[in-house]
């Protein structure tokens, strides 16, 4: 008698298990699918970019650059890119 | 960069200045500016100040994410596009010549 119900709770158990873990499984591939979950940015459309200054070399000469200079001239697209040399 | 290379006249016709940004030394970006046949500055930010001044730093890299920002004439950002979506410029080459239809 004792028995029969460890096995009842057991395979109640079981059944539950079996129709949960797909849910579960469905929701985290939901959250993953093919792009990595965003992380939040920082600067956001319509924020204010931030003025720097920075160099880089034109084969003879360091040369500053603000993004100052632009403003009221040009836009400026600023791609930060991971390291030289990779691809993109 | 290159993708921005071969957009780079129709960016430039909508007035848009192009700069590239990494955390690599001067000479570093210039070897691969010459390299990939790039003609627009790649700016050193080497320490990364600006790379965290704009939230993009990622520590296991010790790099920046791969993002690019279109900044309108105001200073504001315009677009973004963040990491993968980065590489093709495309959203970016639209936005400008809206701008300019729109002017």
């Amino acid at each position: 008698m004792r028995r029969k119900s460890v096995s009842t709770i057991w395979g109640v158990w079981l059944l539950t298990a079996a129709m949960v873990c797909p849910q579960i499984l469905a929701q985290d591939n939901k959250v993953q699918g093919n792009k990595p979950a965003p992380v939040p940015m920082k600067l956001n459309v319509g924020d204010v970019a931030p003025d720097f200054k920075l160099n880089y070399f034109d084969g003879s000469d360091l040369k500053e650059v603000s993004l100052s200079q632009y403003r009221g001239k040009s836009n400026v697209v600023l791609a930060f890119y991971i390291f030289a040399f990779t691809g993109g | 960069m290159k993708a921005f290379q071969q957009n780079l006249k129709q960016l430039e016709a909508a007035d848009t200045q192009v700069l590239g940004v990494s955390m690599d030394s001067p000479f570093a970006n210039k070897a691969f500016a010459d390299q990939i046949g790039v003609t627009f500055p790649l700016l050193s930010d080497w320490g990364g100040d600006v790379t965290r001044q704009y939230g993009i730093y990622v520590d296991k890299y010790k790099a920046a994410r791969r993002v690019n920002f279109l900044i309108g004439k105001d200073g504001k950002i315009l677009e973004e596009q963040i990491d993968r979506d980065a590489i093709d410029p495309k959203k970016i080459v639209d936005a400008c010549e809206r701008k300019k239809v729109n002017r």
